[in-house]
Protein backbone atom coordinates (compact mmCIF):
# COMPACT_ATOMS: atom_id res chain seq x y z
CA UNK A 1 0.00 0.00 0.00
CA UNK A 2 1.24 3.72 -1.02
CA UNK A 3 2.29 5.67 1.78
CA UNK A 4 -0.49 8.33 0.13
CA UNK A 5 -3.04 5.66 0.66
CA UNK A 6 -1.84 4.94 4.16
CA UNK A 7 -2.30 8.48 4.92
CA UNK A 8 -5.84 8.65 3.28
CA UNK A 9 -7.01 5.62 5.54
CA UNK A 10 -5.55 7.38 8.43
CA UNK A 11 -7.68 10.61 8.33
CA UNK A 12 -10.73 8.37 7.07
CA UNK A 13 -10.31 6.60 10.53
CA UNK A 14 -10.09 9.73 12.03
CA UNK A 15 -12.94 11.24 10.96
CA UNK A 16 -15.01 8.01 11.82
CA UNK A 17 -13.33 8.10 15.35
CA UNK A 18 -14.65 11.79 15.68
CA UNK A 19 -18.37 10.68 14.32
CA UNK A 20 -18.54 7.92 16.60
CA UNK A 21 -17.43 9.95 19.85
CA UNK A 22 -20.27 12.38 18.31
CA UNK A 23 -22.68 9.22 18.55
CA UNK A 24 -21.76 8.10 21.57
CA UNK A 25 -22.25 11.39 23.27
CA UNK A 26 -25.68 11.17 21.39
CA UNK A 27 -26.84 7.63 22.45
CA UNK A 28 -28.47 6.78 26.19
CA UNK A 29 -32.03 6.18 27.24
CA UNK A 30 -32.36 9.54 27.19
CA UNK A 31 -33.34 10.98 23.66
CA UNK A 32 -31.16 14.24 23.26
CA UNK A 33 -31.33 16.26 20.27
CA UNK A 34 -28.04 16.24 18.11
CA UNK A 35 -28.53 20.38 18.14
CA UNK A 36 -28.76 20.19 22.12
CA UNK A 37 -25.49 17.96 22.38
CA UNK A 38 -23.79 20.21 20.18
CA UNK A 39 -24.86 23.23 22.26
CA UNK A 40 -23.62 21.74 25.21
CA UNK A 41 -20.18 20.51 23.66
CA UNK A 42 -19.49 24.42 23.02
CA UNK A 43 -20.28 25.64 26.24
CA UNK A 44 -23.39 27.50 24.94
CA UNK A 45 -25.41 25.37 27.45
CA UNK A 46 -23.73 24.23 30.88
CA UNK A 47 -26.78 24.13 33.37
CA UNK A 48 -29.57 22.15 31.63
CA UNK A 49 -30.14 17.96 32.70
CA UNK A 50 -28.41 17.80 29.22
CA UNK A 51 -25.85 19.75 30.31
CA UNK A 52 -25.71 17.17 33.43
CA UNK A 53 -26.28 14.14 31.65
CA UNK A 54 -23.57 14.54 28.89
CA UNK A 55 -21.07 15.78 31.27
CA UNK A 56 -21.20 13.31 34.02
CA UNK A 57 -22.33 10.27 32.13
CA UNK A 58 -22.23 10.36 28.27
CA UNK A 59 -18.66 12.35 28.21
CA UNK A 60 -17.05 10.52 30.88
CA UNK A 61 -18.13 7.18 28.86
CA UNK A 62 -16.61 8.22 25.59
CA UNK A 63 -13.04 9.27 26.90
CA UNK A 64 -13.31 5.81 28.88
CA UNK A 65 -14.18 4.00 25.78
CA UNK A 66 -11.65 5.79 23.62
CA UNK A 67 -8.51 5.55 25.98
CA UNK A 68 -9.63 1.82 26.91
CA UNK A 69 -9.16 1.10 23.08
CA UNK A 70 -5.99 3.53 22.44
CA UNK A 71 -4.94 1.42 25.24
CA UNK A 72 -5.64 -2.17 24.84
CA UNK A 73 -4.54 -2.30 21.12
CA UNK A 74 -1.28 -0.88 21.96
CA UNK A 75 -0.81 -3.08 24.70
CA UNK A 76 -1.73 -5.39 22.10
CA UNK A 77 0.47 -4.84 19.63
CA UNK A 78 3.45 -4.59 22.17
CA UNK A 79 3.08 -7.66 23.44
CA UNK A 80 2.59 -9.74 19.62
CA UNK A 81 6.13 -7.98 19.15
CA UNK A 82 7.85 -8.43 22.68
CA UNK A 83 6.55 -12.08 23.08
CA UNK A 84 6.80 -12.96 18.96
CA UNK A 85 3.35 -14.25 18.89
CA UNK A 86 0.51 -13.37 16.52
CA UNK A 87 -1.80 -14.59 19.17
CA UNK A 88 -0.82 -12.66 22.22
CA UNK A 89 -2.66 -10.05 23.53
CA UNK A 90 -3.36 -8.28 27.26
CA UNK A 91 -6.67 -11.15 27.14
CA UNK A 92 -5.43 -13.91 25.97
CA UNK A 93 -1.84 -14.28 27.74
CA UNK A 94 -3.59 -13.49 31.26
CA UNK A 95 -2.58 -9.74 31.63
CA UNK A 96 -5.92 -8.61 31.87
CA UNK A 97 -7.01 -11.12 34.31
CA UNK A 98 -3.99 -10.32 36.56
CA UNK A 99 -4.80 -6.78 36.59
CA UNK A 100 -8.89 -7.69 37.39
CA UNK A 101 -7.43 -9.90 40.25
CA UNK A 102 -5.40 -7.21 41.76
CA UNK A 103 -8.50 -4.68 41.47
CA UNK A 104 -10.75 -7.16 43.56
CA UNK A 105 -7.78 -7.31 45.71
CA UNK A 106 -7.64 -3.68 46.24
CA UNK A 107 -11.24 -3.71 46.79
CA UNK A 108 -10.82 -6.03 49.80
CA UNK A 109 -7.95 -4.86 51.37
CA UNK A 110 -9.64 -0.92 51.68
CA UNK A 111 -13.10 -2.62 52.49
CA UNK A 112 -15.04 -2.53 48.92
CA UNK A 113 -13.77 0.90 47.63
CA UNK A 114 -10.18 1.72 46.69
CA UNK A 115 -8.91 5.11 44.87
CA UNK A 116 -5.52 2.97 44.62
CA UNK A 117 -7.29 0.70 42.08
CA UNK A 118 -5.44 1.92 38.41
CA UNK A 119 -2.00 1.13 40.72
CA UNK A 120 -2.95 -1.89 42.08
CA UNK A 121 -4.37 -3.00 38.21
CA UNK A 122 -0.82 -2.28 37.05
CA UNK A 123 1.45 -4.07 39.03
CA UNK A 124 -0.96 -7.12 38.45
CA UNK A 125 -0.67 -6.79 34.83
CA UNK A 126 2.94 -6.47 34.86
CA UNK A 127 3.46 -9.25 37.62
CA UNK A 128 0.89 -11.31 35.16
CA UNK A 129 2.64 -10.45 32.46
CA UNK A 130 6.52 -11.90 33.62
CA UNK A 131 4.80 -14.94 35.34
CA UNK A 132 3.51 -15.55 31.69
CA UNK A 133 6.52 -15.47 30.23
CA UNK A 134 8.81 -16.56 32.39
CA UNK A 135 6.71 -19.94 32.22
CA UNK A 136 7.02 -19.81 28.43
CA UNK A 137 10.92 -19.71 28.83
CA UNK A 138 10.90 -22.40 30.77
CA UNK A 139 9.03 -24.30 28.33
CA UNK A 140 10.02 -24.11 24.62
CA UNK A 141 8.76 -20.88 24.81
CA UNK A 142 6.45 -21.46 21.48
CA UNK A 143 3.36 -19.49 21.07
CA UNK A 144 1.51 -22.92 21.98
CA UNK A 145 2.92 -22.53 25.61
CA UNK A 146 2.22 -19.00 25.86
CA UNK A 147 -0.73 -18.93 24.86
CA UNK A 148 -1.26 -22.10 27.37
CA UNK A 149 0.13 -20.50 30.20
CA UNK A 150 -1.95 -17.54 29.56
CA UNK A 151 -5.17 -19.10 29.76
CA UNK A 152 -3.93 -21.21 33.17
CA UNK A 153 -3.08 -18.26 34.68
CA UNK A 154 -6.46 -16.41 33.85
CA UNK A 155 -8.08 -19.05 34.82
CA UNK A 156 -6.61 -19.24 37.93
CA UNK A 157 -6.93 -15.66 38.68
CA UNK A 158 -10.91 -15.31 37.34
CA UNK A 159 -10.96 -17.96 40.40
CA UNK A 160 -9.61 -15.45 42.67
CA UNK A 161 -11.92 -12.53 41.67
CA UNK A 162 -14.67 -14.62 41.95
CA UNK A 163 -13.47 -16.03 45.22
CA UNK A 164 -12.64 -12.38 46.94
CA UNK A 165 -16.11 -11.72 45.27
CA UNK A 166 -18.04 -14.39 47.10
CA UNK A 167 -16.33 -13.47 50.78
CA UNK A 168 -16.39 -9.91 50.75
CA UNK A 169 -19.83 -8.96 50.42
CA UNK A 170 -18.91 -4.97 50.41
CA UNK A 171 -17.27 -5.17 46.96
CA UNK A 172 -20.05 -3.35 45.45
CA UNK A 173 -18.41 -3.74 41.75
CA UNK A 174 -20.88 -6.27 39.77
CA UNK A 175 -18.50 -9.14 39.01
CA UNK A 176 -20.59 -10.19 35.72
CA UNK A 177 -20.44 -7.00 34.14
CA UNK A 178 -16.64 -6.56 35.54
CA UNK A 179 -15.42 -10.06 34.19
CA UNK A 180 -16.82 -8.97 30.64
CA UNK A 181 -16.03 -5.41 30.85
CA UNK A 182 -18.10 -2.89 30.51
CA UNK A 183 -18.43 1.26 30.18
CA UNK A 184 -21.86 1.56 31.60
CA UNK A 185 -21.58 3.73 35.27
CA UNK A 186 -18.22 5.13 34.49
CA UNK A 187 -17.46 8.23 36.59
CA UNK A 188 -15.09 11.14 35.39
CA UNK A 189 -13.48 10.68 38.85
CA UNK A 190 -12.84 7.07 38.06
CA UNK A 191 -11.01 7.14 34.89
CA UNK A 192 -8.62 10.46 35.42
CA UNK A 193 -5.63 9.00 36.96
CA UNK A 194 -5.67 5.47 34.54
CA UNK A 195 -6.66 8.42 31.24
CA UNK A 196 -3.42 10.23 32.01
CA UNK A 197 -1.51 6.56 32.45
CA UNK A 198 -2.99 5.51 29.43
CA UNK A 199 -2.20 8.78 27.11
CA UNK A 200 1.23 8.40 29.06
CA UNK A 201 2.15 5.54 28.06
CA UNK A 202 0.66 5.39 24.58
CA UNK A 203 3.17 8.62 23.98
CA UNK A 204 6.03 6.67 25.47
CA UNK A 205 5.35 3.40 23.25
CA UNK A 206 5.43 5.42 20.00
CA UNK A 207 8.90 6.72 21.37
CA UNK A 208 10.31 3.22 21.46
CA UNK A 209 8.56 2.24 18.25
CA UNK A 210 11.98 1.91 16.13
CA UNK A 211 13.35 -0.30 19.27
CA UNK A 212 9.98 -2.56 18.83
CA UNK A 213 10.57 -2.96 15.07
CA UNK A 214 14.01 -4.12 15.81
CA UNK A 215 12.90 -6.15 18.74
CA UNK A 216 10.55 -7.88 15.78
CA UNK A 217 13.64 -9.13 14.09
CA UNK A 218 14.49 -11.59 16.63
CA UNK A 219 16.65 -11.18 19.38
CA UNK A 220 19.80 -12.37 17.40
CA UNK A 221 19.83 -9.82 14.80
CA UNK A 222 18.26 -7.21 17.66
CA UNK A 223 21.29 -7.29 19.67
CA UNK A 224 23.74 -7.35 16.35
CA UNK A 225 22.02 -3.69 16.06
CA UNK A 226 22.91 -2.65 19.39
CA UNK A 227 20.02 -3.00 21.08
CA UNK A 228 19.92 -3.86 24.81
CA UNK A 229 16.92 -6.73 24.43
CA UNK A 230 16.44 -7.45 28.08
CA UNK A 231 15.93 -3.43 29.09
CA UNK A 232 13.57 -3.28 25.66
CA UNK A 233 11.36 -5.56 26.55
CA UNK A 234 11.49 -5.17 30.21
CA UNK A 235 10.21 -1.07 29.34
CA UNK A 236 7.56 -2.56 26.28
CA UNK A 237 6.48 -4.79 29.05
CA UNK A 238 5.92 -2.36 31.57
CA UNK A 239 3.98 0.08 29.29
CA UNK A 240 1.86 -2.63 28.22
CA UNK A 241 1.11 -3.75 31.84
CA UNK A 242 0.39 0.13 32.12
CA UNK A 243 -2.34 0.31 29.48
CA UNK A 244 -3.42 -2.90 30.35
CA UNK A 245 -4.42 -2.41 34.08
CA UNK A 246 -5.95 1.16 33.73
CA UNK A 247 -8.37 0.05 31.25
CA UNK A 248 -9.29 -2.81 33.47
CA UNK A 249 -8.90 -0.62 36.53
CA UNK A 250 -12.23 1.43 35.10
CA UNK A 251 -13.37 -0.98 32.87
CA UNK A 252 -13.16 -4.66 33.57
CA UNK A 253 -11.85 -7.62 31.15
CA UNK A 254 -12.26 -5.79 28.06
CA UNK A 255 -11.38 -8.59 25.65
CA UNK A 256 -10.13 -9.09 22.51
CA UNK A 257 -9.22 -5.52 21.65
CA UNK A 258 -5.69 -6.24 22.18
CA UNK A 259 -5.95 -9.15 19.50
CA UNK A 260 -7.85 -7.83 16.51
CA UNK A 261 -7.00 -4.70 16.16
CA UNK A 262 -3.21 -4.60 15.75
CA UNK A 263 -4.31 -7.13 13.24
CA UNK A 264 -6.35 -5.09 11.55
CA UNK A 265 -3.65 -2.40 11.43
CA UNK A 266 -1.13 -4.28 10.45
CA UNK A 267 -3.56 -5.67 7.19
CA UNK A 268 -3.91 -1.91 6.36
CA UNK A 269 -1.05 -0.24 7.55
CA UNK A 270 2.10 -2.76 7.88
CA UNK A 271 4.18 -3.74 10.48
CA UNK A 272 6.38 -0.57 10.88
CA UNK A 273 5.60 0.18 14.54
CA UNK A 274 5.77 3.85 14.04
CA UNK A 275 2.61 3.65 12.03
CA UNK A 276 1.36 0.59 13.71
CA UNK A 277 1.11 2.25 16.95
CA UNK A 278 -0.76 5.02 16.46
CA UNK A 279 -2.60 3.81 13.36
CA UNK A 280 -3.73 0.83 15.98
CA UNK A 281 -4.30 3.42 18.61
CA UNK A 282 -7.25 4.76 16.67
CA UNK A 283 -8.44 1.60 15.46
CA UNK A 284 -8.69 0.79 19.14
CA UNK A 285 -11.33 3.62 19.81
CA UNK A 286 -13.33 3.31 17.01
CA UNK A 287 -13.08 -0.55 17.70
CA UNK A 288 -14.10 0.52 21.54
CA UNK A 289 -16.67 3.02 21.46
CA UNK A 290 -18.49 1.08 17.97
CA UNK A 291 -18.85 -2.16 20.64
CA UNK A 292 -20.24 0.45 23.50
CA UNK A 293 -22.72 2.34 20.88
CA UNK A 294 -24.20 -1.68 19.65
CA UNK A 295 -24.34 -2.31 23.07
CA UNK A 296 -26.37 0.56 24.00
CA UNK A 297 -28.39 0.71 21.00
CA UNK A 298 -29.20 -3.33 20.27
CA UNK A 299 -31.15 -4.04 22.80
CA UNK A 300 -32.41 -0.60 23.92
CA UNK A 301 -34.32 0.26 26.05
CA UNK A 302 -31.30 -2.02 27.87
CA UNK A 303 -27.91 -2.30 27.45
CA UNK A 304 -25.18 -4.68 26.62
CA UNK A 305 -22.22 -4.51 27.93
CA UNK A 306 -19.29 -3.59 25.66
CA UNK A 307 -17.68 -6.30 26.01
CA UNK A 308 -20.47 -8.74 25.57
CA UNK A 309 -20.69 -7.10 22.07
CA UNK A 310 -16.17 -7.52 21.45
CA UNK A 311 -17.05 -11.50 22.39
CA UNK A 312 -19.75 -12.09 19.71
CA UNK A 313 -16.92 -9.90 17.26
CA UNK A 314 -13.37 -11.46 18.74
CA UNK A 315 -14.46 -15.28 19.29
CA UNK A 316 -14.92 -15.87 15.69
CA UNK A 317 -11.89 -13.96 14.38
CA UNK A 318 -9.63 -15.50 17.13
CA UNK A 319 -10.68 -18.76 16.03
CA UNK A 320 -10.08 -17.97 12.07
CA UNK A 321 -6.51 -16.68 13.26
CA UNK A 322 -5.77 -20.28 15.24
CA UNK A 323 -7.33 -21.69 11.72
CA UNK A 324 -4.86 -19.49 9.55
CA UNK A 325 -1.87 -19.46 11.65
CA UNK A 326 -2.11 -23.51 12.04
CA UNK A 327 1.71 -24.72 12.03
CA UNK A 328 3.04 -21.93 14.13
CA UNK A 329 4.41 -20.05 11.15
CA UNK A 330 4.96 -16.20 12.38
CA UNK A 331 3.41 -14.15 9.67
CA UNK A 332 4.20 -10.49 10.69
CA UNK A 333 6.79 -8.60 12.45
CA UNK B 1 43.03 -6.64 15.40
CA UNK B 2 40.11 -8.52 17.18
CA UNK B 3 41.46 -10.40 20.18
CA UNK B 4 40.13 -13.37 22.24
CA UNK B 5 41.68 -13.35 25.18
CA UNK B 6 41.71 -16.65 27.60
CA UNK B 7 38.15 -16.54 26.73
CA UNK B 8 35.62 -19.20 28.94
CA UNK B 9 31.67 -19.51 28.51
CA UNK B 10 30.09 -22.22 30.61
CA UNK B 11 26.34 -23.01 30.47
CA UNK B 12 25.33 -24.33 34.42
CA UNK B 13 28.30 -27.33 34.37
CA UNK B 14 28.53 -27.15 30.70
CA UNK B 15 31.74 -26.16 29.42
CA UNK B 16 31.37 -24.54 26.01
CA UNK B 17 34.47 -22.70 25.41
CA UNK B 18 37.82 -23.46 26.74
CA UNK B 19 40.49 -20.97 27.51
CA UNK B 20 40.43 -19.67 23.47
CA UNK B 21 42.87 -17.03 22.83
CA UNK B 22 42.79 -16.08 19.59
CA UNK B 23 43.70 -13.21 17.02
CA UNK B 24 41.81 -11.68 14.23
CA UNK B 25 43.88 -9.83 12.19
CA UNK B 26 42.74 -6.59 10.83
CA UNK B 27 41.96 -6.53 6.52
CA UNK B 28 41.92 -10.49 6.31
CA UNK B 29 39.80 -13.34 5.86
CA UNK B 30 39.99 -15.34 9.13
CA UNK B 31 37.42 -18.56 9.12
CA UNK B 32 36.40 -21.20 11.84
CA UNK B 33 35.62 -24.34 10.45
CA UNK B 34 35.12 -27.68 13.05
CA UNK B 35 32.96 -30.28 14.10
CA UNK B 36 29.21 -29.84 14.68
CA UNK B 37 28.70 -28.59 18.90
CA UNK B 38 32.39 -27.88 18.91
CA UNK B 39 31.20 -24.56 19.81
CA UNK B 40 32.15 -22.06 16.60
CA UNK B 41 29.18 -20.53 17.13
CA UNK B 42 29.63 -18.99 20.73
CA UNK B 43 32.80 -18.45 20.10
CA UNK B 44 31.38 -15.75 17.33
CA UNK B 45 28.03 -15.25 19.59
CA UNK B 46 30.05 -13.89 22.23
CA UNK B 47 30.56 -10.77 20.22
CA UNK B 48 27.29 -9.87 20.54
CA UNK B 49 26.80 -10.63 23.66
CA UNK B 50 24.80 -13.64 23.15
CA UNK B 51 27.02 -15.75 24.75
CA UNK B 52 28.23 -14.24 28.01
CA UNK B 53 31.83 -14.83 28.98
CA UNK B 54 32.45 -16.88 32.27
CA UNK B 55 35.69 -15.80 31.66
CA UNK B 56 38.39 -13.65 29.58
CA UNK B 57 38.16 -10.44 27.74
CA UNK B 58 37.68 -10.06 23.90
CA UNK B 59 39.36 -6.79 22.47
CA UNK B 60 39.25 -4.98 19.34
CA UNK B 61 41.52 -2.32 18.08
CA UNK B 62 42.45 -1.96 22.30
CA UNK B 63 38.95 -1.57 23.23
CA UNK B 64 37.58 -4.15 25.55
CA UNK B 65 34.27 -4.67 23.79
CA UNK B 66 32.65 -5.41 27.30
CA UNK B 67 33.39 -2.15 28.30
CA UNK B 68 31.22 -0.31 25.88
CA UNK B 69 27.32 -0.56 25.38
CA UNK B 70 25.65 -2.70 22.70
CA UNK B 71 25.30 0.18 20.56
CA UNK B 72 29.14 1.15 20.64
CA UNK B 73 29.68 -1.84 20.07
CA UNK B 74 27.19 -2.39 17.03
CA UNK B 75 29.16 0.72 15.31
CA UNK B 76 32.16 -1.60 15.33
CA UNK B 77 31.54 -5.35 14.46
CA UNK B 78 28.59 -6.57 12.30
CA UNK B 79 27.55 -10.06 12.96
CA UNK B 80 25.36 -12.22 10.95
CA UNK B 81 24.04 -14.91 12.58
CA UNK B 82 23.11 -18.34 10.68
CA UNK B 83 19.16 -18.99 12.11
CA UNK B 84 16.84 -16.23 11.14
CA UNK B 85 14.37 -16.26 14.22
CA UNK B 86 11.87 -14.06 12.33
CA UNK B 87 11.45 -13.41 8.45
CA UNK B 88 9.85 -9.95 8.84
CA UNK B 89 7.31 -9.06 6.49
CA UNK B 90 8.72 -5.30 5.50
CA UNK B 91 10.27 -4.14 2.71
CA UNK B 92 13.77 -4.94 1.46
CA UNK B 93 14.52 -1.33 1.91
CA UNK B 94 13.08 -0.73 4.99
CA UNK B 95 14.97 -3.54 6.42
CA UNK B 96 18.33 -2.59 5.02
CA UNK B 97 17.53 0.58 6.63
CA UNK B 98 17.27 -0.88 10.23
CA UNK B 99 21.41 -1.65 9.66
CA UNK B 100 21.56 2.14 10.73
CA UNK B 101 19.91 1.48 13.89
CA UNK B 102 23.05 2.09 15.69
CA UNK B 103 23.90 5.29 14.49
CA UNK B 104 21.10 7.24 14.78
CA UNK B 105 20.09 8.83 17.95
CA UNK B 106 17.01 9.24 19.84
CA UNK B 107 14.63 10.94 17.22
CA UNK B 108 15.95 8.27 14.85
CA UNK B 109 15.95 10.75 11.93
CA UNK B 110 18.14 9.33 8.96
CA UNK B 111 20.69 11.98 7.40
CA UNK B 112 21.87 12.10 3.97
CA UNK B 113 24.67 10.01 4.58
CA UNK B 114 22.95 7.34 6.22
CA UNK B 115 20.64 6.95 2.72
CA UNK B 116 23.72 6.55 1.00
CA UNK B 117 24.76 4.23 3.11
CA UNK B 118 22.19 2.15 2.92
CA UNK B 119 22.02 2.37 -1.09
CA UNK B 120 25.43 1.10 -1.27
CA UNK B 121 25.15 -1.70 1.09
CA UNK B 122 21.84 -2.55 -1.34
CA UNK B 123 23.61 -2.24 -4.62
CA UNK B 124 26.81 -3.83 -3.04
CA UNK B 125 25.03 -6.86 -2.79
CA UNK B 126 22.20 -6.71 -5.70
CA UNK B 127 19.00 -6.10 -4.15
CA UNK B 128 18.28 -2.57 -5.00
CA UNK B 129 15.86 -3.78 -7.42
CA UNK B 130 14.05 -5.69 -4.61
CA UNK B 131 14.06 -2.34 -2.76
CA UNK B 132 9.99 -2.54 -2.51
CA UNK B 133 9.30 -6.34 -2.04
CA UNK B 134 8.90 -7.44 1.18
CA UNK B 135 11.76 -9.57 3.05
CA UNK B 136 8.91 -12.60 3.71
CA UNK B 137 8.08 -12.93 0.04
CA UNK B 138 11.68 -13.55 -1.19
CA UNK B 139 13.45 -16.99 -1.99
CA UNK B 140 16.19 -17.92 0.38
CA UNK B 141 19.20 -16.56 -1.47
CA UNK B 142 18.14 -12.89 -2.14
CA UNK B 143 16.21 -12.64 1.32
CA UNK B 144 20.21 -13.85 2.73
CA UNK B 145 21.71 -10.85 0.51
CA UNK B 146 18.94 -8.54 1.98
CA UNK B 147 20.28 -9.57 5.40
CA UNK B 148 23.64 -9.22 4.71
CA UNK B 149 23.32 -5.87 3.20
CA UNK B 150 21.50 -4.64 6.30
CA UNK B 151 24.71 -5.97 8.02
CA UNK B 152 26.57 -3.72 5.68
CA UNK B 153 24.68 -0.67 6.64
CA UNK B 154 25.88 -0.59 9.66
CA UNK B 155 29.21 0.32 7.94
CA UNK B 156 31.74 -1.47 10.38
CA UNK B 157 34.86 -3.10 9.78
CA UNK B 158 34.71 -5.94 11.54
CA UNK B 159 32.02 -8.09 9.78
CA UNK B 160 30.86 -11.30 11.33
CA UNK B 161 29.47 -14.13 9.52
CA UNK B 162 28.06 -17.21 10.93
CA UNK B 163 27.15 -20.29 8.20
CA UNK B 164 26.42 -17.29 5.85
CA UNK B 165 25.92 -19.91 2.69
CA UNK B 166 24.04 -22.80 4.43
CA UNK B 167 21.37 -22.24 2.32
CA UNK B 168 22.10 -21.57 -1.08
CA UNK B 169 22.08 -22.99 -4.14
CA UNK B 170 26.00 -23.27 -6.10
CA UNK B 171 25.34 -19.67 -7.76
CA UNK B 172 24.60 -17.95 -4.48
CA UNK B 173 27.32 -19.52 -2.62
CA UNK B 174 29.73 -18.02 -5.37
CA UNK B 175 28.13 -14.71 -5.07
CA UNK B 176 28.37 -14.54 -1.72
CA UNK B 177 32.02 -15.56 -1.21
CA UNK B 178 32.58 -12.83 -4.21
CA UNK B 179 31.44 -10.37 -1.82
CA UNK B 180 33.03 -11.64 0.59
CA UNK B 181 36.44 -11.46 -1.16
CA UNK B 182 35.43 -8.29 -2.45
CA UNK B 183 35.03 -6.71 1.29
CA UNK B 184 38.50 -7.75 1.99
CA UNK B 185 39.71 -5.85 -0.74
CA UNK B 186 38.05 -3.01 0.92
CA UNK B 187 39.91 -3.62 3.87
CA UNK B 188 37.21 -4.88 5.88
CA UNK B 189 38.20 -7.98 8.82
CA UNK B 190 35.94 -11.12 7.74
CA UNK B 191 35.53 -13.46 10.50
CA UNK B 192 33.44 -16.51 9.11
CA UNK B 193 31.75 -20.20 10.67
CA UNK B 194 31.95 -22.25 8.05
CA UNK B 195 30.77 -25.80 7.43
CA UNK B 196 32.39 -25.95 3.05
CA UNK B 197 36.19 -26.50 4.22
CA UNK B 198 37.46 -26.43 0.55
CA UNK B 199 35.91 -23.14 0.35
CA UNK B 200 37.03 -22.51 3.65
CA UNK B 201 40.77 -22.81 2.44
CA UNK B 202 40.54 -21.19 -0.96
CA UNK B 203 39.11 -17.78 0.65
CA UNK B 204 40.86 -17.42 3.93
CA UNK B 205 44.17 -16.12 4.88
CA UNK B 206 43.86 -17.66 8.15
CA UNK B 207 42.30 -20.99 9.27
CA UNK B 208 40.95 -21.96 12.91
CA UNK B 209 40.13 -25.39 14.06
CA UNK B 210 37.84 -25.75 16.73
CA UNK B 211 37.28 -29.26 18.09
CA UNK B 212 35.66 -30.49 21.75
CA UNK B 213 35.40 -26.38 23.06
CA UNK B 214 38.93 -26.01 22.20
CA UNK B 215 41.38 -24.39 19.25
CA UNK B 216 43.02 -27.30 18.22
CA UNK B 217 44.88 -25.45 15.26
CA UNK B 218 45.18 -21.75 14.22
CA UNK B 219 47.27 -20.55 11.29
CA UNK B 220 47.58 -20.03 7.35
CA UNK B 221 45.55 -22.41 4.98
CA UNK B 222 48.80 -24.26 3.94
CA UNK B 223 49.97 -24.98 7.30
CA UNK B 224 46.35 -26.53 8.04
CA UNK B 225 46.60 -28.82 5.30
CA UNK B 226 50.21 -29.90 6.02
CA UNK B 227 49.07 -30.47 9.94
CA UNK B 228 46.54 -32.64 8.64
CA UNK B 229 44.87 -31.74 11.42
CA UNK B 230 41.40 -31.64 9.58
CA UNK B 231 41.46 -35.22 8.55
CA UNK B 232 41.99 -36.07 12.17
CA UNK B 233 39.36 -34.04 13.83
CA UNK B 234 36.60 -34.90 11.03
CA UNK B 235 37.61 -38.97 10.47
CA UNK B 236 38.34 -37.61 7.19
CA UNK B 237 40.62 -37.95 4.26
CA UNK B 238 41.92 -35.31 1.89
CA UNK B 239 42.13 -35.65 -1.91
CA UNK B 240 44.24 -32.65 -4.00
CA UNK B 241 42.80 -31.96 -6.99
CA UNK B 242 44.80 -29.48 -9.39
CA UNK B 243 43.37 -27.68 -12.82
CA UNK B 244 44.53 -24.23 -14.17
CA UNK B 245 42.88 -22.05 -11.76
CA UNK B 246 44.78 -23.39 -8.80
CA UNK B 247 44.81 -26.51 -5.98
CA UNK B 248 41.13 -27.94 -4.62
CA UNK B 249 41.30 -30.15 -1.66
CA UNK B 250 38.39 -32.32 -1.93
CA UNK B 251 37.35 -34.01 2.04
CA UNK B 252 35.93 -37.27 1.83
Amino acid sequence: MTKKKKISIFILLAVILVIMMFLSILSGSVYIKPHDVFNVLTGNDSSSVNALLIFNIRLPRMIAGVFAGMGLACAGVILQSVMNNSLASPNTIGVNSGAGFAVMLALFIYNGSSSHSAVFAFAGALITTFLVFGIAYLGDNSRTTIILAGITISSLLSAGINTIKLIDSDITINITTFMIGTLNGITSKAIIIPCIGIAAAVLVSICFSRHLNILNLGDDIARSLGLNVGVTRLILMTLSSIMAGCVVSYAGLLSFVGLIVPHIGRKLFGNDARILLPCSALLGAIFVISCDLLGKIIAAPYELPAGIIMSFVGGPFFLYLLLKKKGGRRVNA
Amino acid sequence: MLSFKNVNVSYHSDTILKNISLDVPSGRITTIIGPNGCGKTTLISSLNKTADLTEGSIVLEGTDLSKISSKERAKLIAFLPQIRQVIPAIPVKVLVEHGRFPHLGFSRRKTKEDTDIVNKAMDFTGVTKYSDMYVNTLSGGVRQRVFFAMILAQDCDTIILDEPTTYLDIEGQRNFYNMILSLKKRGKTVLLVLHDISKALEISDKIVVMNNSEIVFDGTPADCIESHIIEDVFSASCRRLKDEKGEYFLFE
